[in-house]
């Protein structure tokens, strides 16, 4: 199971705050913008409530576009069972910020203050990100222990995975006591929170070097590495 | 001299300039007025508020809009700029009122019924106000119903629809429905906007245009004022 030796530290990284903004990596922000990405950062820091629920269990059965975990989770994705289909165990995982970094953005909004709501927001972005890496990071050293490797962190909605795959993680997890709830549509509130399955596997499955984006023609894509 | 205060309005619009203590895109006009302060001082010496609004603020914000599109600004400085512009249409407001100038007209927009994502609907209210438009926001997952309640009873010129999803993008289709069966279809100008919808969506459904952002969607709004006179 997920070895907890390191502390989940959350460092707002500046750059990748500037990046979700829309900054490119060799753009500097002008002055004003520049002090309130951190000032906020800073305000930022007393809003986070990060959490995470993490489970790993065994890769059952993969088939074409079907792959079965944990004894009766079916996941529902082309996609999804290429990647399985390297792996002999699954880490399924929620990460979550929770409300107070949200319901400040949203009264900044409410007030008028759309450009601090949208730096604000941003900054959440970054947080629940790190939060996610924090769960990866711990998801690598516990496989490379067993001599194991992973792949790509991947949530539902992305690719040929529907959204509504939401909720077999959910069912894996103990949403609840994270306080992140689904919506009709399986968007989850908070809305800084991240869902989805890290493959792990064989280093011979080479399941580290899947991607695939590599085939995918949809150059566009928000989510494309 | 009115001329110089119009051209400084202008000027911190394009620094994202609001008040005296904000700064801006560089350090060119520290400690100065901001364009609360300078909007103030033009309404004292009585230089007419649409002349105000051409020259100053909508010029201002029309050379944002281009270093917008040509990278030289990010959405930051573009929210910085409309932010400025937005609070100098407050002011101006009451004087635009008694002046018989009139508005471009009444803009509503919703992020529509199962989508929570409220960012992008966030930026084009504001852009919008600060092109003119007189705009209401009706939230995030609004109701097919309180739409078409809403222009019913309000009469908006213009409705903008947004969803980020795919899995929600198809509620805007329904709206439009809903106005057409209210025989509210050619009432308002519809026009949607998100991540997942595009030029071909908006016209499968039968809007009247599809966004890429907000300065389009100030484009698009302005090209129907133009076929309005």
């Amino acid at each position: 199971m997920l070895a907890a030796s390191r502390p989940l530290d959350i460092s707002l990284d500046r750059r990748q705050v500037l990046k979700s903004l829309g900054y490119r990596s060799d753009s500097e922000p002008s002055p004003r913008i520049a002090s309130l990405v951190d000032e906020y950062i800073e305000n930022a820091r007393q809003l986070l409530e990060p959490r995470h629920a993490y489970a790993i269990t065994n890769v059952e059965w993969v088939h074409d576009s079907v792959a079965i975990v944990g004894g009766s989770t079916i996941f529902q994705s082309r996609v999804i069972a290429r990647l399985l289909e390297r792996c002999s165990m699954v880490a399924v995982f929620l990460v979550t910020i929770g409300n107070r970094l949200e319901e400040t953005a949203c009264r900044l909004a409410e007030d008028g203050l759309i450009l601090q709501s949208y730096v604000l927001d941003a900054i959440g972005s970054e947080a629940v990100e790190e939060v996610a890496q924090y769960v990866e990071d711990m998801t690598r050293e516990t496989a490379r222990a067993d001599g194991l490797v992973i792949g790509k962190r991947v949530s539902p909605g992305y690719c040929d995975w529907d959204i509504s795959q939401q909720n077999e993680i959910f069912k894996m997890l103990d949403a609840t006591s994270l306080g992140v709830q689904l919506t009709d549509q399986c968007l989850m509130v908070p809305q800084k929170s991240i869902s989805g399955i890290i493959g792990i596997g064989p280093p011979e499955g080479k399941v580290d070097e899947y991607n695939p984006c590599k085939t995918c023609t949809r150059q566009n894509c928000l989510g494309r590495r | 001299m009115s001329e110089d205060i119009i051209a400084l309005i202008k000027e911190n619009v394009i620094q994202g300039r609001k008040t005296a203590d904000d700064e801006g895109i560089d350090d060119t006009l520290s400690g100065t007025p901001g364009v609360e302060e300078l909007t103030r001082s033009a309404l004292e010496q009585n230089i007419p508020p649409d002349r105000l609004i051409t020259q100053g603020l909508t010029a201002g914000m029309q050379v944002v809009g281009e270093k917008f599109s040509t990278k030289e600004y990010f959405i930051p400085d573009m929210l910085a700029a409309a932010d400025a512009v937005g609070a100098a249409m407050d002011i101006l407001k009451p004087y635009l009122e008694t002046s018989n100038v009139e508005t471009k007209g009444k803009f509503a927009i919703a992020t529509v019924k199962g989508d929570i994502h409220d960012i992008g609907k966030n930026i084009v209210a504001i852009l919008l106000k600060g092109a003119g438009y007189e705009v209401t926001d009706l939230g995030v997952d609004v109701s097919t119903e309180k739409i078409v309640q809403y222009v019913k009873e309000q009469e908006p010129d213009y409705l903008g629809l947004s969803a980020l999803l795919t899995t929600t993008m198809v509620v805007m289709g329904e709206v439009i429905e809903a106005l057409k069966s209210n025989s509210l279809r050619d009432k308002v100008k519809v026009l949607i906007g998100g991540a997942a919808v595009s030029e071909q969506y908006a016209e499968e459904i039968g809007a009247d245009a599809y966004c890429i952002d907000g300065f389009h969607a100030i484009q698009v709004l302005d090209s129907f004022q133009g076929a309005k006179t």
